[in-house]
C-alpha cells in the first residue's frame, strides 16, 4: 500500500556519516529515525488495541481519504484501495484490522518522518543565502555568491536573551514557537537559528510547501517533518502529535507555529493552537514518568516585518472570509519570483526586512528560567518542574492534566509576543493613518471603509506630528517593558520615518497603499493599512492620546481585537 | 499515607470548612492569622505558613483583597505539587481578574479551583444535606476536593469551567446586593424575579466575554447560588443592599452586614469592563452609580424600565 507518491528526494549514502562529538543532537537523527518511526506506530496501537476501536479509526481513515480523493479527481487507485478497505473492514478478524492500522500508521509515519542529512545542511548555510541574493540581483552574480551571506545578515536582525537561549539548548530540549505571518517565517527563522549558534531544529512543514522540489528537497533533508493539511483522517492527526511528541521526548530540539496557519489578519495571534505545545509537555511529563530528567524550554520568539511578502492575498482571503481561513493558498505571492526580488530589492541600508526577536525562555508550566535553566517560582525560589507531573509524590503522565497546563501556556505565550512585539515604521505609519481614517468613519465596518479609498487626506504636518507623538507613547510603553520598537522607528525623526515607509511601500504591492499629493497623504488602501496596523491594534487606546475623537477611534480599533 | 488537607483563614467559613473535613475522616491543618484552638483532635492549628506545605490540597477561605499578599506569603513554601482551590466571591480589577488567576500568578501552582454554589458556612457546620461545585481544569483538584469535603451530608459536583464558577459567584454576590436593596424599597416579588433573571442573564454575557459557558450559570454556581440567597440562607450581601436601601453610606452598611462585602467595588469594575469590551450590564452600571451616589432610586428604576426590551 503506497498512501503517498512524492517521496522527497534524498542525496545517495555513500557512507554512514558518523556525528562528531560537538556536533548537534540533530546529526544523529537519521540513524534513529527507523526507531522513531516504529516507537510512534507502537504507541498508536497501544491506543487502539481492541476491535471497535480500531474499526471505527479504520472506518474513519477510510471516510476521510474517499472524499478527498473524489472532491480532487485524481489518483483512482488510491480511491479504489479505500472503497475496498470500507467493503472489507465489517468482515476482517480483529488481527486483520490490527495488520491494516498497523500498517496504515507506519505508512503514514513513514511519510511524515523528517530526514536530516549534514551535508547539506552545511551546503544550505554556505551556499544558498549567496544563491538567494544573488537570484535578486543578477547582475553582480560574482559578488552577490561570496557576500550573500553578509547581505542576509543585515536583512535579518535578530535580539534577546540569545545567550541564555544557547546556554539552556545544551542542558534540555527547546521547542521554538514564533509568530507567523509569512511563508518566508521558516526560511528567516532557519537563518537565523543558524547565525546565532543555535542547533538545527525539527519542524513541521505544510505539504503544500514541498510542492517546489528544490524547496522541497532542503526543507526535508533539513529536518523538516511533513504536514498534510489535506488528511482529515483522526488517525493521521494522532501520527502527527505522537511523531513530535516522540522526537522531543528524546531531546531533539523542535520548532513549530502555534498560530497554525499564517495570521490572515496581520494581527498578533492570540488563539494559539496548542496540539503540538501539547506534546511537549507529554514529553516532559513521560521522560518524568522514567525519570529521566531532561527539561523543556519553551522559547516564543516574534517575527517582525517591515513588509509582508503575502500582504495583500492574506489581508483579502482574512476579509474574504473573516476568520475561517482557507488553509491552503498555492497562488499566493510566495511563488511569484519577481515579488522576492521586489521585496528584497525595497531594502537598501533602510532597516532590517525582518527582526526575529527571541523572548524569555519558560518551561512547560510557564515559570521563567535563570541563566542555567532552572526552573523560577514568583519569589526566586528554584523549584523542581517535576513536582507539576506528580501527585501525592509519583510522578505520572495523565492526558488531561497535561491538556490544561498546555492551555494556561497558552495563555503564557501569548502575552510573551504581546511583549516581544517589535514595531516596525510601516506598522506605527499605517497604524496613525488608519485611526485617522476610523476617526473620519466612526462606526463603519471595513467594507464601507473600503469605499473610500482614495476619499481621505491627511496633511503632512498633522501627520508628522501624530505620527511624532504615537512613537513617543510607544517608546515610552518601551520602558515598561510591554513592547519593543525597531531602531528606525526609535532614532528617526517623524519625518523621515515617513518618507522611509513611503519608500518601502511604493510600488511594491500591486496598488499603492498611500500617495503624497498637494502636501496631503492620501489614503489609498484601508485593506492594507488595516493589515500592518493589526499588530497595534491591542495598544491602540494607549498610544493615541488625549484627544476624544482619537481615543473614540482607538477603542473601536482595540474592539476588533476580539475579546479577552 | 494520606496527606492532611490545608485550611487557610480561621474565619466562619475556613472552620466551617475545616470541620467539614474533619469529619470526612481527613487530616487537617488549619492555619489562621490569630491563634485558635478547635476542639477536634484531627484539626491542628498554626499561624505558621510553612506547616501548610507538608499538606497536598489547600483550600484558601480569606477574602479576595487579602489573597494577593497571602499568596505571595505561602507561595514561598510550595510548590508544583500543591493544588489551590479558595471559596472566595471576589474579581480583582476592572479587567474582573479571577482569584484563581491571581493564585496561578502569584505562587509557583498551576493546579488551582475555585469551590462555589450554595455553600455557607452555618450550613456546613450543621451538616445540612447541601451541595457545591467545584470549577477547576485539572481533574486531580475536583478528585481530591471531592475527597475531602464530599460525602453523606455534601454532594460535591465537578466542572472544567472554572471561569463560570468564578464569575458567576461573583456576580451573584453583586444581584443579592441589589436584590436586598430593592427588597428594603419595599418592591414585590415579580419586580425581584425580574431583577434576579436579568441580573444573571448580565452574569452569563460577562462570563462569556472571559471565556466562561453559559450553562455554568444555569447551574449550583449561578442559579443555585442565587436561589440560596434569596430563599434566606443569611447571605450578607442581602443585608448590606438592604442597609443601602435604608440609606446608610457604604461604611456603615458593611459594619451592619457584619462580614467583608466583595461585591462594593465589583459593580464599579463590571461597569468598567463592560463598556471596554462592549458588553451591556445595565444593572452593573446602574448600581455603580447607585453607590457612588450619582443618581438616585427612582432614576436607576426608571433607567432600568426603559431599556428598550429585547427577545430574551
Amino acid at each position: 500500500m503506497k498512501l503517498l507518491p512524492s517521496r522527497p528526494l534524498r542525496l545517495p549514502r555513500l557512507r554512514t556519516y558518523v556525528p562528531h562529538k560537538d556536533d548537534p543532537k540533530i546529526f544523529w537523527f537519521n540513524s534513529e529515525r527507523a526507531d522513531i518511526v516504529d516507537e510512534v506506530v507502537r504507541r498508536i496501537m497501544e491506543r487502539y488495541d481492541d476491535d471497535e476501536s480500531t474499526e471505527l479509526m479504520l472506518n474513519d481513515a477510510a471516510y476521510h481519504e474517499i472524499r478527498r480523493y473524489e472532491a480532487s479527481k485524481s489518483e483512482g487507485r488510491k480511491l479504489d484501495y479505500w472503497r475496498g478497505l470500507l467493503r472489507r473492514v465489517g468482515r476482517m478478524s480483529t488481527e486483520g484490522k490490527q495488520e491494516t492500522l498497523r500498517e496504515l500508521a507506519f505508512d503514514m509515519a513513514t511519510d511524515v518522518a523528517g530526514n536530516f542529512d549534514p551535508r547539506v545542511y552545511r551546503f544550505s548555510t554556505r551556499v544558498v543565502p549567496g544563491l538567494l541574493t544573488a537570484a535578486m540581483n543578477p547582475s553582480k552574480v560574482l559578488r552577490n555568491v561570496i557576500e550573500g551571506r553578509r547581505r542576509l545578515d543585515d536583512l535579518v536582525a535578530s535580539e534577546g536573551p540569545l545567550d541564555k537561549i544557547r546556554h539552556i539548548a545544551r542542558r534540555g530540549t527547546v521547542v521554538l514557537v514564533p509568530t507567523h505571518s509569512s511563508n518566508l517565517d521558516s526560511i528567516a527563522i532557519g537563518w537565523a537559528i543558524d547565525r546565532e549558534g543555535l542547533s538545527p531544529m525539527v519542524y513541521g512543514a505544510g505539504k503544500n510547501l514541498f510542492t517546489n522540489p528544490i524547496i522541497s528537497f532542503f526543507m526535508h533533508n533539513l529536518g523538516a517533518y511533513r504536514v498534510d493539511r489535506r488528511i482529515r483522517a483522526a488517525i493521521y492527526k494522532e501520527i502527527l502529535k505522537t511523531y513530535s511528541c516522540v522526537v522531543i521526548e528524546r531531546g531533539y530540539h523542535s520548532l513549530f507555529f502555534p498560530g497554525g496557519t499564517r495570521s490572515r489578519s496581520g494581527a498578533l495571534e492570540q488563539h494559539l493552537k496548542l496540539g503540538l505545545a501539547g506534546t511537549a509537555i507529554e514529553a516532559f511529563a513521560r521522560n518524568c514518568a522514567r525519570g529521566i530528567d531532561r527539561p523543556v524550554y519553551f522559547v516564543p520568539a516574534t517575527i517582525n516585518y517591515a513588509l509582508v511578502l503575502e500582504a495583500e492575498t492574506l489581508i483579502e482571503d482574512y476579509l474574504k472570509e473573516e476568520g475561517r481561513a482557507r488553509y491552503i493558498i498555492e497562488d499566493d505571492e510566495f511563488s511569484q519570483i519577481e515579488r522576492w526580488v521586489s521585496f528584497f530589492n525595497k531594502f537598501r541600508g533602510l532597516e532590517a526586512v525582518c527582526v526575529i526577536r527571541f523572548g524569555e525562555p519558560v518551561d512547560p508550566f510557564g515559570n521563567p528560567v535563570d541563566d542555567q535553566g532552572r526552573s523560577l517560582a514568583p519569589d526566586g525560589r528554584i523549584i523542581d518542574t517535576s513536582s507539576y507531573v506528580s501527585r501525592r509524590g509519583t510522578r505520572s503522565v495523565d492526558a488531561r492534566r497535561d491538556a490544561a497546563y498546555t492551555r494556561a501556556l497558552g495563555r503564557v505565550l501569548a502575552d510573551a509576543y504581546r511583549r516581544e512585539t517589535v514595531v516596525m515604521a510601516t506598522q506605527l505609519v499605517a497604524h496613525v493613518v488608519f485611526r485617522r481614517i476610523v476617526r473620519t468613519t466612526p462606526g463603519q465596518d471595513l467594507f464601507a471603509r473600503m469605499r473610500l479609498r482614495g476619499a481621505i487626506a491627511i496633511p503632512l504636518e498633522e501627520l508628522e506630528a501624530d505620527i511624532g507623538a504615537t512613537r513617543d507613547r510607544l517608546v515610552a510603553l518601551e520602558l515598561e517593558q510591554r513592547i519593543h520598537v525597531s531602531n528606525f522607528v526609535r532614532r528617526q525623526p517623524p519625518h523621515n520615518i515617513l518618507q522611509g515607509v513611503l519608500t518601502t511601500w511604493g510600488g511594491y504591492h500591486s496598488r499603492p497603499i498611500v500617495r503624497i499629493q498637494g502636501g496631503s497623504l492620501i489614503a489609498e488602501d484601508p485593506n492594507l493599512l488595516l493589515f500592518y496596523q493589526n499588530r497595534l491594534r491591542g495598544f491602540a487606546p494607549e498610544i493615541a492620546g488625549e484627544h476624544e475623537a482619537d481615543q473614540v477611534a482607538a477603542r473601536e480599533i482595540a474592539a476588533m481585537e476580539g475579546r479577552p | 499515607m494520606s496527606l492532611p488537607v490545608g485550611v487557610l483563614g480561621g474565619g466562619s467559613f475556613g472552620q466551617a470548612l475545616a470541620r467539614s473535613s474533619a469529619r470526612a475522616g481527613q487530616k487537617v491543618v488549619l492555619w489562621s492569622r490569630r491563634e485558635l484552638s478547635l476542639p477536634e483532635s484531627s484539626i491542628t492549628c498554626t499561624t505558621d505558613l510553612g506547616r501548610l506545605a507538608e499538606a497536598e490540597l489547600l483550600l484558601f477561605a480569606v477574602p479576595s483583597p487579602y489573597m494577593s499578599d497571602l499568596a505571595d506569603a505561602v507561595g514561598r513554601h510550595l510548590d508544583g505539587s500543591h493544588l489551590l482551590v479558595h471559596v472566595s466571591r471576589g474579581l480583582v480589577g476592572d479587567e474582573l481578574t479571577t482569584v484563581s488567576e491571581v493564585l496561578g500568578a502569584r505562587t509557583p501552582c498551576r493546579r488551582v479551583g475555585a469551590l462555589g454554589g450554595p455553600l455557607v458556612a452555618r450550613g456546613l457546620d450543621a451538616g445540612e444535606p447541601g451541595g457545591a461545585i467545584i470549577g477547576s481544569a485539572f481533574p486531580e483538584v475536583i478528585e481530591s476536593v471531592s475527597e475531602a469535603l464530599g460525602g453523606a451530608r455534601l454532594r460535591v459536583y465537578g466542572t472544567d469551567d472554572i471561569m463560570g464558577v468564578e464569575i458567576a459567584s461573583a456576580l451573584v454576590g453583586m444581584v443579592t446586593l441589589a436584590l436586598g436593596y430593592a427588597q428594603c424599597l419595599g418592591l414585590g416579588p415579580g419586580t425581584l424575579a425580574v431583577l434576579g433573571t436579568r441580573g444573571l442573564a448580565e452574569a452569563t454575557r460577562v462570563g462569556e466575554v472571559r471565556g466562561a459557558r453559559a450553562r455554568t450559570f444555569a447551574g449550583l454556581a449561578g442559579a443555585g447560588d442565587l436561589l440560596a440567597a434569596v430563599t434566606g440562607d443569611g447571605r450578607p450581601e442581602l443585608e448590606f443592599g438592604t442597609a443601602l436601601g435604608e440609606g446608610l453610606d457604604v461604611e456603615a452598611a458593611a459594619k451592619r452586614a457584619g462580614a467583608y462585602i466583595e461585591g462594593t467595588d465589583l459593580a464599579g469594575y463590571v461597569s468598567a469592563f463592560g463598556l471596554r469590551y462592549g458588553v451591556q450590564v445595565p444593572i452593573a452600571d446602574g448600581l455603580a452609580r447607585l453607590i457612588k451616589g450619582e443618581i438616585s432610586v427612582a432614576q436607576l428604576t426608571e433607567a432600568l424600565m426603559t431599556r428598550p426590551a429585547k427577545r430574551e
